[in-house]
């Protein structure tokens, strides 16, 4: 049981990862702007996200070679469940906080929910810091794996129809 | 012979103290991080969590380096309560 607590985490990162590697960047901020209720905050976010994304593919071999691995699904898989950087009821906890934003992310695209996309937006920013933060002095290397996943990520959950493919 | 016990007596001592921390000491210190963690992912007060008291399986006690007191444990539906304990 305890091998699966990181798992969702896994899940998302896999999946946001699996996306990164043949799409374009740059599809997710329309997706995003298209929800109800988000418009300039939710682009807020997505306008960072598109430099940092062309200067992470731009600049040469380095910073690439570095973010490459980060990109390979069972590696990111194995490091997320094997890093030491957090602890197994940490571990728990985030798979706790990432199955309540699925909920709401659910709840948001079936319609009856108050919140609205700049809402999920800043709860997975703040739960992308949470896990950075832990991350980051203990495994910093899959702490920039998750860095570089993390656009790809968003681009899952807020879009209604990957986020339903993800679901399903 | 009793001479050299003396001496070696005070270099084991030293030697004794100097040596590293044990496996139990090493585990113990990750569930203090590890619980010092999960009180802050609930956005409670703590600080760091400074001593640890296993309750049961995947329940502990945690005490914190500010004197709050808190339970940790594992519900059946698989999640991570933190009550605060008087």
């Amino acid at each position: 049981m305890r091998a699966s607590h990181a798992g969702v985490l896994v899940l998302l990162l896999t999946a946001g990862c699996a996306r990164d590697l043949p799409d374009t960047p740059g599809s997710e901020p329309p997706n995003v702007a298209e929800q109800p209720g988000t418009p300039p905050p939710s682009a807020k976010p997505a306008v960072p996200a598109t430099p940092q994304r062309a200067s992470r593919a731009a600049p040469p071999v380095a910073k690439r070679s570095a973010a490459a691995p980060a990109l390979d699904l069972n590696t990111l898989e194995a490091q997320l469940r094997a890093t030491k950087a957090i602890g197994v009821f940490t571990k728990i906890t985030l798979k706790n906080q990432v199955d309540d934003l699925l909920d709401r992310f659910r709840e948001f695209y079936q319609g009856g929910a108050k919140i609205t996309m700049k809402d999920l937006r800043r709860s997975f920013d703040m739960l992308m810091m949470k896990v950075l933060s832990l991350l980051q002095d203990g495994d910093d290397k899959l702490a920039s794996a998750v860095v570089s996943s993390r656009e790809a990520i968003w681009g899952l959950l807020a879009d209604p129809k990957k986020f339903a493919a993800f679901e399903g | 012979m009793n001479k050299l016990a003396a001496a070696l007596v005070p270099l084991l001592v030293v030697a004794a103290s100097l040596a590293p921390p044990s496996y139990a000491d090493d585990e113990e210190e990750a569930m203090r991080k590890d619980l010092t963690a999960v009180i802050a992912l609930h956005g409670l007060p703590c600080g760091q969590v400074v001593a640890v008291k296993v309750l049961a399986k995947d329940d502990y006690a945690a005490t914190c380096k500010d004197k709050n007191k808190y339970r940790v444990y594992l519900n059946a539906a698989g999640r991570v309560i933190v009550d605060k304990q008087e």
